[in-house]
């Protein structure tokens, strides 16, 4: 069996600029046999390493519904992502998992979905939003919220226009600050709920942003009727190992790299930090 | 008892001197030896007159975990030529640990149910569930185990409240103990007795009245502990129900100094970090270094932020992980053997035997 601290190799095809810090990386295994295999989950994360400089773990941005290639966003914020973001196409990096137990998504079929997102929060939604559209007769109505500090700081805006287009499909985005060529909303992305349709009912929310945001979406989405399992969130923790043994992403009797990083709202109250 | 082979083995000393030049020939031996300080520590000794023999002292200053999980341990290699390579480096050295304490080979089987496998998660659907470590499995499995029981506890031994000592059960290859200037040899392994059979003009067979006198040792062994009632499993209960105030854990911030020496010399302590050295431009190496959840950095992530940057928290942390049901459950027994390490190292008086004594006390 392959020792699951090595990694494999992968390489760099294509750097998209999604905004100031954040790159989105398209990548395939460099061994054909390995990337033709690969399966995973929207919510798994890969362990990135940039050999010399040291490993991160990152979320899967890309959808496991479509093949031969994956995508990681990046934020520049920090040493490993940094040297990621100097990095140019044709270039490899390494790559372990993926890990972690992802977003249910067998479970939510015939359900309606809503999607909260903030900042680079909608990489990890977005590998879910595609698969859930690829798909998309296992599942009802689709909401999309997304918010960022600025028009600047937005995620993903090629695809909007895309999602926007499918039958049933409802997205809606706000910043935090415009400026002077935004025309849309502004304020923070809990003020996009009201603006909506949702039955709580029949829905599962995802909601994926900055620790800050995560209290009042749920705070809100709770008024709105949703309950402790119909709430899913993801934890950001630096798992350095991504394996459950290096003990740095622990909460309680939680390992997030194993146990998580997806939790629904009811689980993530049990912890203990 | 659960022996490998209920007869019992009697050796004496000389042969038994003898019987170690001949391991030491073969394979590299880990025992107690004494250091420039005074202190006892596990060494690899090249000559028999290395060892700091059973009576000479009560446990070594740091247990032998960094022969299973190094300080710093090269996990593996890599080469740029175009292409990545990478090159595994797996330790396969042949070990003996000579004179290890029954209190540190329990901290073994807790770290082999954590490395050596055995599913963390009950719900991580399609992730393999087990994740062996096989750096850690393979040091493990290539040492053989010498353990020597205890007839005198130090003066911060607790082994007795921990499930873990002073003699052993289970778990080793050879255990030994001191009797009548000789040593009482019991068989925990079939590796044990091929080392009897393979060399059997060094043993004879214990007499009934040995074997009655090994049981008789033990006992006064357990005697010597005095008044052992602890309150660990007051302290197990209340940490898992979180009915610990957190007043506590405020009152034992403030006189942690965040030094991480109760980790580093915890036989159960076991988190790492990871780290890249570069060696050239173009090729260097992956190591793992010994962590602590009682540095502010362990929960340090992008960004910036630190998750648990209260000393309260961290020490909360440490707790749970070691006394909480939650881990009970995962790793089959809590998170302390006893061997009384933090209670010689932490300047702030954050024991284990300290804590659970807060605990108590506070209604």
């Amino acid at each position: 069996m392959k020792d699951v601290y090595f990694p494999d190799i992968a390489l760099i095809d294509n750097i998209r600029d999604e905004t100031g810090d954040v790159k989105t990386f398209t990548m395939r295994f460099k061994d054909p046999d390995i990337q033709q295999n690969l399966t995973y989950r929207s919510g798994q994360f890969f362990e990135v390493s940039i050999f010399g400089v040291g490993e991160m773990p990152i979320s899967i941005t890309s959808t496991p519904s479509r093949k031969d290639f994956f995508e990681l966003s990046v934020k520049n914020a920090g040493l490993v992502s940094g040297a990621l973001h100097s990095m140019t196409p044709g270039s490899q990096v390494g790559i372990r998992g993926p890990f972690g137990n992802g977003f249910p998504y067998e479970e939510v079929f015939g359900k309606e979905l809503l999607f909260v997102g903030g900042g680079i929060g909608l990489a990890p939604l977005r590998s879910l939003i595609n698969n859930v559209l690829d798909n998309r007769d296992n599942f009802g109505r689709i909401t999309i919220l997304y918010g960022s500090r600025t028009p600047g700081d937005l995620v993903f805006k090629d695809e909007f226009g895309v999602w926007q287009e499918q039958p049933n499909v409802t997205m809606l985005v706000t910043v935090d600050r415009g400026d002077e060529k935004w025309t849309g909303n502004v304020g923070v992305v809990t003020t996009l709920l009201p603006k909506v349709e949702i039955e709580s009912k029949k829905t599962v929310a995802f909601v994926c942003g900055p620790p800050v945001m995560i209290p009042f979406v749920i705070k809100d989405l709770l008024n709105f009727g949703f309950t402790g399992d119909t709430i899913i969130s993801t934890l950001e923790r630096h798992m350095k190992c991504g394996v459950g043994k290096c003990g740095h992403c622990c909460i309680g009797d939680k390992y997030v790299c194993v146990d998580g990083p997806v939790f629904s709202y009811r689980e993530m109250k049990a912890m203990m930090e | 008892m659960s022996r490998y082979e209920e007869n019992l083995w009697i050796i004496t000393r000389d042969n038994l001197f003898a019987l170690m030049g001949v391991f030491i020939k073969t394979r590299e031996v880990i025992a107690p030896v004494r250091g420039h300080g005074g202190e006892v520590i596990f060494y690899p000794i090249e000559s028999i007159d290395d060892v700091a023999w059973d009576w000479q002292y009560v446990n070594a200053v740091l247990p032998p975990k960094r022969f299973f999980l190094p300080q710093t341990e090269v996990m593996f290699e890599y080469r740029y030529d175009n292409d990545y390579k990478i090159t595994p480096c797996y330790d396969d050295q042949v070990r003996m640990i000579f004179g290890i304490r029954p209190c540190d080979v329990n901290a073994l089987v807790f770290l082999d149910r954590f490395f050596g496998g055995g599913s963390l998660s009950k719900k991580s659907p399609d992730a393999e569930p087990l994740f062996p470590d096989s750096y850690y499995i393979r040091r493990r499995s290539n040492t053989f185990i010498i353990a020597f029981g205890c007839h005198q506890p130090g003066e911060n031994c607790f082994c007795v409240c921990c499930d873990s000592g002073p003699f052993l059960e289970e778990d080793y290859d050879l255990q030994l103990t001191s009797m009548n200037g000789e040593y009482a040899v019991e068989v925990g392994s079939a590796r044990g007795l091929k080392i009897i059979y393979g060399n059997e003009h060094f043993f004879r067979m214990a007499s009934s009245d040995e074997v009655k006198e090994l049981a008789r040792i033990k006992e006064d062994a357990l005697n010597k502990f005095g008044d052992t009632c602890a309150y660990v499993s007051k302290a197990i209960r209340r940490v898992t129900q979180a009915k610990v105030d957190d007043s506590l854990w405020e009152k034992l911030g403030e006189r942690c100094l965040d030094c991480g020496g109760c980790s580093y010399v915890c036989p159960t302590c076991c988190c790492y970090n990871v780290v890249d050295i570069p060696l050239s431009d173009k090729s260097g190496i992956r190591t793992r270094t010994w962590d602590s959840c009682a540095f502010a950095g362990f929960t340090r992530i992008a960004g910036g932020e630190i998750l648990r940057s209260d000393k309260k928290d961290r020490l909360k942390r440490r707790f749970f992980h070691k006394l909480s049901y939650q881990y009970i459950e995962k790793n089959k027994r809590h998170g302390c053997v006893g061997c009384g390490r933090c209670i010689t190292t932490c300047f702030a008086d954050i024991s284990m035997p300290s804590v659970v004594e807060a605990i108590r006390r506070q209604q």
